[in-house]
């Protein structure tokens, strides 16, 4: 089994093509648009049939067990284990649904949120119309009177090229949160 | 042990007791928000029940370990060369600090980083360094080791307490054992657990969540998980057009403040929740038919759906959906709500699949039905800033005096699906634990 991100491979990556990191970059700031501004449906019209949306635990380890991401001992949940997401799109519309609905206590009222996308790398995708991009993140959420939540992370997408008015679609998402304890009341958001 | 040992605190045993009435249902809100009332129950509720702290199938091997909590002590739990299970303060005798900082592992021994005193996996302090310029072999080696606790397990769940007069886990854990075993006693192969534990910190009272997964199917029946419900209706089916079950008891321990409540042949919140693969296999396959011959019931081994459950003070779970959290205090104001998921582990494979996919989906803290829980816990411990907020009467008294010893298909004290008398149990049961320091008096 792989790792889950082949982080080297990324690193040592070329640059990408100075107009396709332009076209992927305004991609991520729209896309971050929709998100702030709780365009919900859009935002899930962006997700391909085929979407995973992946957000594994991340576990304390300690460094003697060789490289903390490694196969054997890794930090991050695998894929038989417990997430905080693991969603197609049948389950990805069903929170949508949950979004929507008028008793959706945990975002209704809708928190304020502010996505910040960066360190946006470009590799070679698997299949002639996609893309894979690493990126970082800083989410702040802000909600009813006081409550304060800032995210950060990083973010591995497969970007399919698409009609539609957005330019791409989203057929994976990888999410690695900074947090091992979630330190809020709940991911009601989405990065 | 003694409780009035913390005689500096500003609560009295009389006073405590007017918090709680479980005669006439009501509560007093101070016991969710009060500092001096915190203090006391890490001394008298803590540190002398029995804690949820993980599954025999975390710690397989000689050597494993989790480092987890009792209240708000780290400890150890690792399991020994001869399969037997050792739980210890994961803090050195020396100057405090923690002997391992691995979430879980298997370790060889417990090193301190501080000036390196090594503890052997069952927690013996065994070797110093410098000990013969430092100490000039004087330390007596076992008396500088980490307190220990003792721990029990029943159907793979380990539980741990500090206190030695404390009842056995098996008294502690009173008439309620068949409705645990709803959960953990569906086949000879009994559970196994689902890889990785989910831990978030939220600004809530313990016993809002505990009290809630003992009693409170009220939440779910009306108002809290409709947009939950909803996330995984069938694509043209409306809120609408389903019926929110009411037809289930809720059962209080006779001792304990344990509690659970479930419907009865009624799958519709199991199946908005877990979906129909889940469903059929907990009420209908041949595995649940299997289930019920063990059990020597179909109505314990297929018929009660939507189960919820607490083993006081802070063990939870949900029989059919199979998350399970122990809720560790974190001061008045907040809970680390630690999750994990069983399964049977005969179940096939893609059973097993689709418990974690749904429990992700649904019972996590991304999760569908999750979300809108530390939603209402926070708002409310937020409202209890208030100088009057923070002491209202609560109301508690849904079925009192409703319930029954003589039911014809449940054991114990049941009441109805919507009662609050497990509530009033649970309640009935801290504020035991609160002002009787004698397990002479306490005792099951």
């Amino acid at each position: 089994m792989a790792s889950l991100i082949d982080i080297d491979n990324i690193i040592s990556s070329p640059a990408a093509d100075l107009a396709l990191q332009h076209e992927v970059q305004q991609f991520y700031y729209r896309e971050a648009l929709l998100l702030d501004n709780i365009k919900y449906e859009d935002w899930f019209a962006l997700l391909d049939d085929d979407i995973h949306y992946y957000m594994p635990i991340r576990r304390n380890r300690m460094q003697r067990y060789g490289k903390v991401r490694s196969n054997d001992l890794p930090e991050y949940t695998n894929k038989h284990e417990f997430a905080h997401f693991d969603d197609d799109k049948t389950t990805m519309n069903g929170r949508l649904r949950k979004l929507l609905s008028d008793y959706s206590w945990s975002e209704n009222p809708a928190s304020r949120t502010r996505h910040t996308v960066s360190n946006v790398i470009i590799t070679e995708g698997e299949e002639d119309n996609t893309l894979n991009v690493c990126s970082s993140f800083i989410v702040y959420r802000n909600r009813l009177e006081t409550q304060v939540d800032l995210f950060a992370g990083e973010r591995h997408d497969v970007l399919r090229r698409s009609d539609n008015a957005l330019g791409f679609k989203i057929a994976k998402r990888t999410v690695l949160l900074d947090q091992s304890t979630i330190l809020s009341n709940n991911i009601s958001i989405f990065f | 042990m003694n409780t009035e040992a913390n005689s500096n605190s500003t609560w009295s045993n009389d006073d405590i007791k007017k918090l709680v009435s479980d005669e006439n249902g009501t509560l007093d809100a101070r016991i969710y928000n009060d500092e001096a009332l915190y203090e006391l129950e890490l001394e008298r509720v803590f540190a002398r029940s029995w804690i949820l702290l993980g599954h025999e199938d975390h710690i397989p091997n000689a050597g494993d370990f989790l480092n987890t909590y009792m209240g708000e002590d780290p400890v150890l739990l690792v399991r020994q060369k001869d399969a037997s299970l050792r739980v210890f303060l994961n803090q050195c005798r020396h100057r405090g600090m923690k002997l391992s900082r691995d979430d879980s592992g298997n370790a060889k021994a417990f090193v301190c980083t501080y000036h390196g005193w090594a503890h052997d996996i069952s927690g013996e302090l065994i070797d110093v360094p410098f000990e013969e310029q430092a100490h000039c072999d004087r330390l007596d080696k076992h008396e500088w080791s980490p307190l220990q606790a003792r721990v029990a397990t029943y159907r793979g769940l380990i539980f741990a307490n500090w206190d030695e007069e404390a009842p056995s886990l098996d008294e502690y854990l009173s008439d309620s054992k068949p409705y645990i075993d709803v959960m953990f006693n569906r086949s000879e192969a009994g559970t196994e657990v689902i890889g990785g534990m989910q831990k978030s910190i939220i600004p809530a009272n313990w016993k809002l969540a505990a009290e809630q997964f003992c009693s409170d199917m009220y939440h779910a029946g009306t108002m809290s998980h409709l947009s939950g419900v909803e996330a995984g209706l069938p694509e043209g089916v409306a809120l609408n057009d389903i019926e929110i079950p009411n037809e289930g008891n809720q059962f209080r321990a006779k001792w304990g403040g344990h509690g659970t409540g479930y419907f009865v042949d009624q799958p519709g919140l199991l199946q908005a929740i877990m979906g129909p693969i889940v469903t059929d296999y907990v009420t209908t396959s041949p595995q649940a038919e299997a289930a019920s011959k063990r059990m020597g019931s179909s109505m314990f081994g297929q018929r009660m759906m939507g189960q919820h459950m607490t083993i006081f003070p802070t063990c939870s779970f949900l029989p059919g959906i199979n998350t399970i959290r122990t809720w560790h205090p974190r001061g008045p104001n907040a809970i680390e709500i630690w999750t994990f998921i069983v399964v049977d582990a005969d179940a096939p494979e893609h059973i097993k699949e689709e418990f974690r996919k749904q429990n992700i989906r649904t019972f996590s803290t991304g999760g569908v039905f999750e979300q809108d829980d530390g939603e209402n816990w926070i708002e409310v411990q937020k409202v209890f800033r208030g100088n009057k907020a923070r002491k209202t009467k609560f109301n508690v008294q849904m079925g009192l005096g409703d319930s029954t010893t003589e039911h014809p298909d449940f054991s114990g004290r049941i009441g109805g699906v919507y009662s609050e008398d497990a509530a009033r149990g649970f309640y009935q049961h801290w504020l035991r634990m609160m002002t009787e320091p004698s397990w002479d008096t306490l005792k099951p």
